[in-house]
């Protein structure tokens, strides 16, 4: 482990930081994608049953449609930080150390919980579009 | 009162301490089981009734209740488990739990338990909406929320116009009546709690929602969603009638008002003219077509007056009509206190009449 000559050096330690800032918008991709999904949920039931701009059976399958769509991406986003995590090599299931690949791990260990609770949400979210049928 | 002594005192007295003691065992027995039952009975007392969702008289609430009853006995058992592994973990067993153990408890107990009883309590409850809302089996009730009262029409199947009522619904047992809700000026909300769930009237939307009740009996309605000064006021009395019971009543119902038949009544009838009431009430046959207020055509039938506030009896009507503001703050329908009591009770005997 090389580490270590790292350690004092803050250029070096920020520019490896730097370098994680795409996983921790990867952090936000799988919540926002369950957001965008209840909103349209919600919006396009809405539309049709309130406003009838157009027939309730076509939007429940395109939001079911939608929701696959969804749970793919948020699968997809939850896979990718199983990797990030690593925990079949490592074992290691809290980062106490905080060194880089500390946080390298633990971002994908947070990514990867965020990415299953989306999940169950946007799961929650799409079970009326499954067991209602119409605007009832 | 002649036995002034208590048994316990009697049978000492008589038989000597052994005697005694040996009676006094089982009565404590007694006694004890006596306060499990007082306790029971005043502890379930608060759940029958006829105004309770924990006595269902209809396959809606009888639906709800079952959800309901399982959710406790549900959350019960998930509160004594809770309260169990602690008290075993930290008073019994408080030796070191191993790391692994611990994990799969978080995962198992906190992640996939939760997950799977949430979602099937959510399919559950999803899966009793759609018989909640659905289309009745022929009659249909317009109900509209004003302050504080609730304007009725059945729309009976076919051509037939409404008929027009106010202040207490009839239900066909058996059937599924669908109900269309609205609202005059406020939000109020359409509950009768023994027959199924309720739903909100919105001024301007028309909200729908239907009830199958089966236990004929006379139930109670409530306003759910607080309207002003009167809204606890704001009740009503929900009567669950066999079939051909209903459809007898609703002709009935469909009828002109009956002239006044007693020599009272008909001075009632005066008083109604000379004061005015015609302007706000509706009797259908008479001159009296106000629309601000309850049709009165047929409100001698009904089984309260004031929406749920009073009794019907001649007394309740002659004190609602003297003291309507008092009775029900910032109703729009004014008090007549000059009315000499033998007045109050023709114009009493007049509304009774009209059966």
């Amino acid at each position: 482990m090389t580490e270590q000559e790292y350690q004092p050096h803050a250029e070096e330690e920020r520019r490896e930081f730097a370098a994680e800032s795409e996983s921790l918008w990867r952090l936000t991709l799988a919540p926002v994608t369950w957001a965008l999904h209840l909103v349209l949920c919600y919006a396009t039931v809405s539309l049709a049953c309130a406003r009838q701009l157009f027939p309730v059976d076509t939007a429940r399958i395109w939001l079911i449609g939608a929701t696959v769509l969804a749970l793919a991406l948020i699968g997809w986003q939850g896979w990718r930080a199983l990797q990030q995590w690593n925990v079949r090599n490592t074992g290691a299931l809290s980062h106490p150390e905080g060194k880089a690949e500390d946080r390298h791990q633990f971002l994908g260990h947070a990514t990867f919980l965020i990415a299953l609770i989306s999940a169950i949400g946007t799961v929650f979210t799409s079970l009326p579009l499954l067991l209602l049928e119409g605007c009832r | 009162m002649t036995r002034t002594k208590p048994l316990g005192t009697i049978a000492s007295d008589a038989s000597g301490p052994a005697l005694a003691g040996h009676l006094l065992a089982p009565a404590a027995g007694a006694r004890r089981r006596g306060f499990t039952l007082v306790a029971v009975a005043l502890f379930t007392a608060g759940c029958e009734g006829r105004q309770s969702a924990l006595a269902p008289a209809g396959a809606d609430a009888e639906a709800l209740h079952l959800l309901f009853t399982s959710m406790l006995a549900g959350a019960a058992v998930l509160w004594l488990g809770m309260n169990g592994l602690f008290y075993w973990f930290s008073r019994r067993s408080p030796a070191a739990f191993p790391e692994h153990h611990a994990r799969r408890l978080i995962l198992f107990g906190g992640v996939f338990a939760p997950t799977l009883i949430v979602g099937g309590v959510l399919v559950w409850g999803l899966s009793l909406l759609p018989d909640q809302r659905a289309p009745g089996e022929g009659l249909r009730i317009s109900v509209t929320g004003e302050q504080w009262w609730w304007r009725v029409e059945y729309l009976p199947e076919g051509d037939a116009g409404p008929v027009i009522s106010a202040n207490e619904i009839r239900l066909p047992a058996g059937e599924r009546t669908e109900f269309l809700l609205t609202a005059d000026r406020f939000i109020h909300s359409f509950w009768i709690p023994a027959l199924g769930g309720k739903m909100d009237m919105f001024p301007g939307r028309e909200t729908r929602m239907s009830l199958k009740p089966e236990t004929p009996g006379t139930y109670r309605g409530q306003c759910a969603e607080f309207c002003g000064a009167s809204h606890a006021w704001m009740a009503f009395e929900a009567v669950v009638m066999p079939p051909e019971d209903f459809a007898a009543w609703l002709e009935a119902e469909a009828q002109d008002a009956r002239a006044p038949q007693s020599e009272s009544a008909r001075r009632g009838l005066e008083i109604f003219r000379r004061e005015g009431c015609g302007a706000c009430h509706s009797i259908r046959g008479t001159e009296a077509v106000g629309q601000v207020g309850p049709d009165l055509t047929h409100v001698g039938a009904r089984h309260s007056i004031g929406a749920g506030r009073l009794g019907a009896s001649l007394d309740d009507i002659a004190l609602w009509v003297a003291h309507t503001g008092e009775l029900k703050p910032e109703v729009q329908m004014p008090a007549f206190p000059h009315l000499e009591p033998a007045e109050l009770q023709d114009l009493a005997r007049y509304l009774k009449e009209l059966e």
